[in-house]
């Protein structure tokens, strides 16, 4: 412990360590960095070289026109003046889904982890197998998912019903496809909590004569509430930025916040760097808070109930 | 038998086994007693109240028939199912259908005839299609490499830090909260002609005598290498989380006791340290590999597939065979046939999970 030159080495590695953890900082922060300069540059500075760092004359004219839709005076890109395009009704679009698509999702999925948990619902490999749905690539879902919507729910609704639903394009399709691919994350994030509640709690309580809801609601329940909380928040994080299905099952009229901003991308004419830069701000400034503050959770939901604690 | 507490079962604590119930007798939140072994007389009455049933409105009454536990532990079981039978199964089944048809989605539905296996042929001869998977496992590999590494030297570092742990956890996590899309973005700013990754670069390459206004994304390789990065630096966050999680579960007078012992530092980490993280790199290459296969996002943000198809990923062949050339009964053979080679690494992955598992399960650290 006490070898000579130990003492500098101690002081050397830790100025070292703090210099490699600085730099992956300053990576890490750059690009985002970069965003937000962009965003509050004018259409001068977006691409002028050399660039600069931060912009020589500050404006909120991207935040003006992507918030009144104003972008015609910037030239916009054709298909996106074509396209109805309409900040708020995205944004409404993408809030409305991602919160019932979780909420819903964080119920099912909170109750199967605690049958699953309790009863050993689906057999020992269960747990397992329920990540499958997750693994599964996107793309190998939307193209029967876009089939599926446009054409056989109709017909079969028309069938049945007598009257023409269709999914595609509307924001219940979204929500019911969200809450499918999010489930796996819920079961496997509440599992991890709901294992870690006692069972000789449940125990006492049903013994003093507690009904089984009643025990979930006042025993269970509030010894995973923080988890849920954590759970849904992180579900909450995957819905906002699901791009490819989004893409694929809505055109005209539901449009995702990742969708809006790929339509101001267009590969023959020139981009709209500002208004996009702005419009990336928007969408990841409350997702990186909300990030931000489950944060410490996070540590202890990842660890997917594999390395005891 | 019970891992835990040693008996075939009649604890109390119902033990969760490795595999199977739980050893105890009482197993759900079921009656404690079984009513038949007191007496016959009770046995009755219970019969009569019907279990757990008591009189009241029809209100009461479904809640008390829902709360039965042959009723209660089954109806998330059977929802979860429904949607995941309705949202998936129902819509492969239709693909696979649809795989079979001679038909383009500009022409009406009703009009498709049966043309047997020729889709499936034309994808297994489609250069194309292999060009794009292969360069898919090429993206996948280099990048979930660099984010293992990175996170775990990362997360090594931050785990022996003292002082500012937090800022630099809370720094590392951004990125995953990104929207990919929001980060294809990011980077395509970046690697602009007029962009600060060349300002950064101009002192040298100006040196060699090249005009430092590169257009990186015009170089199939510089392309391929953007978008490589682009995905190291979103998803490295994750792989830290992972390798995290791990350090920080390490029981620490495992250490102390090594230490004790006269380890090395070097020693403490491969013999007792490594070993025990052996869960966190299961876990990290699993879930990092398959979510790496999927990528596409940045692909659209930053290349559109070009230059060339020098960066078209098997997600994004896909997606421009069908949406841009309406290939439908194409698209739909090929998702097939992805889906049947992805489920055999779906299936190794799950199988290293629960083998993983079973390993932690089996001895108990701490």
């Amino acid at each position: 412990m006490s070898r000579p030159g130990e003492r500098r080495f101690r002081a050397r590695a830790v100025i070292v360590r703090h210099a490699i953890l600085i730099a992956w900082a300053a990576i890490v922060m750059f690009p985002i960095f970069w965003m937000l300069q962009t965003s509050f540059k004018d259409s001068g500075e977006w691409v002028s070289w050399p660039p600069h760092w931060l912009p020589h004359d500050p404006t909120l004219k991207n935040y003006a026109q992507i918030f009144t839709f104003d972008v015609s005076e910037a030239g916009v890109a054709r298909e996106a003046t074509e396209q109805p395009f309409n900040i708020w009704g995205s944004l409404a679009d993408s809030v409305i889904i991602c919160t019932i698509s979780s909420l819903v999702a964080l119920i099912m999925g909170a109750f199967l982890a605690y049958a699953i948990s309790r009863f050993n619902v689906g057999g020992s490999k269960f747990r397992h197998m329920v990540l499958l749905v997750r693994m599964i690539p996107p793309i190998v879902v939307a193209i029967p998912l876009l089939m599926y919507y446009a054409i056989m729910v109709p017909y079969a609704s028309e069938a049945v019903f007598g009257a023409r639903i269709s999914l595609f394009d509307t924001r219940t399709g979204m929500s019911l496809l969200y809450l499918t691919i999010t489930l796996p994350f819920v079961i496997w994030m509440m599992l991890s909590f709901i294992d870690e509640v006692p069972y000789s709690l449940e125990h006492a309580a049903r013994i003093m004569g507690a009904g089984r809801i009643y025990t979930l609601w006042k025993i269970v329940l509030p010894l995973v509430a923080s988890g849920m909380v954590v759970t849904f928040l992180f579900v909450f994080i995957l819905n906002w930025a699901e791009f490819l299905l989004a893409l694929t099952l809505t055109h005209p009229e539901v449009s995702t916040l990742p969708v809006l901003l790929n339509k101001f991308q267009s590969a023959s004419e020139g981009r709209l760097y500002g208004p996009q830069a702005a419009i990336g701000t928007v969408i990841t400034i409350p997702v990186v808070i909300l990030g931000v503050l489950i944060q410490k959770h996070l540590v202890k939901g990842f660890s997917f109930g594999m390395i005891r604690r | 038998m019970c891992v835990r507490c040693h008996k075939g079962g009649g604890c109390l604590i119902p033990h969760r086994q490795r595999a199977g119930r739980p050893c105890g007798q009482w197993t759900g939140l079921g009656p404690l007693v079984d009513p038949a072994a007191v007496s016959p007389a009770m046995a009755e009455a219970t019969a009569i109240r019907g279990g757990t049933a008591r009189i009241g409105g029809p209100f009461a009454r479904l809640g008390a028939w829902l709360a039965q536990e042959r009723v209660f532990r089954w109806i998330p079981f059977v929802l979860v199912e429904g949607t995941f039978i309705l949202v998936i199964i129902v819509p492969f089944v239709l693909t696979v259908y649809i795989s079979l048809l001679r038909w383009r989605a500009n022409r009406p539905f009703e009009q498709a005839t049966l043309s047997g296996f020729r889709n499936y042929e034309q994808v297994l001869t489609d250069w194309g299609f292999w060009e794009s998977l292969g360069r898919t496992f090429y993206f996948a590999g280099f990048a979930v490499a660099f984010e293992l590494v990175i996170g775990f030297v990362l997360a090594m570092l931050v785990h022996r830090v003292r002082r500012g742990k937090r800022v630099y956890i809370t720094i590392f996590l951004i990125p995953m909260m990104v929207v990919p899309v929001v980060a294809g973005y990011n980077f395509s700013m970046i690697y602009l002609d007029s962009g600060p990754l060349n300002q950064l670069l101009a002192p040298i390459v100006e040196a060699f005598g090249i005009n430092p206004r590169i257009r990186w994304l015009s170089d199939p390789l510089a392309a391929q290498w953007a978008i490589i990065l682009a995905d190291v630096w979103q998803w490295t966050s994750l792989t830290f989380l992972i390798f995290l999680s791990g350090f920080s579960a390490l029981p620490p007078q495992l250490i102390d006791a090594a230490r004790v012992m006269g380890a090395s530092r070097r020693q403490i980490f491969f013999w007792v340290e490594l070993p025990l993280l052996k869960p966190a790199i299961v876990i990290a290459i699993v879930i990092r590999s398959m979510e790496a296969l999927k990528l596409f996002d940045p692909v659209v943000l930053l290349t559109f597939g070009g230059p060339g198809t020098s960066t078209q990923t098997v997600a994004y062949y896909l997606w421009e065979q069908v949406w841009q050339f309406n290939k439908f009964s194409f698209g739909a053979a090929a998702s097939v046939l992805l889906l049947i080679m992805f489920s055999v690494l779906i299936f190794t992955g799950i199988w290293l999970l629960m083998r993983q598992r079973a390993e932690v399960e089996r001895k108990p650290v701490s």
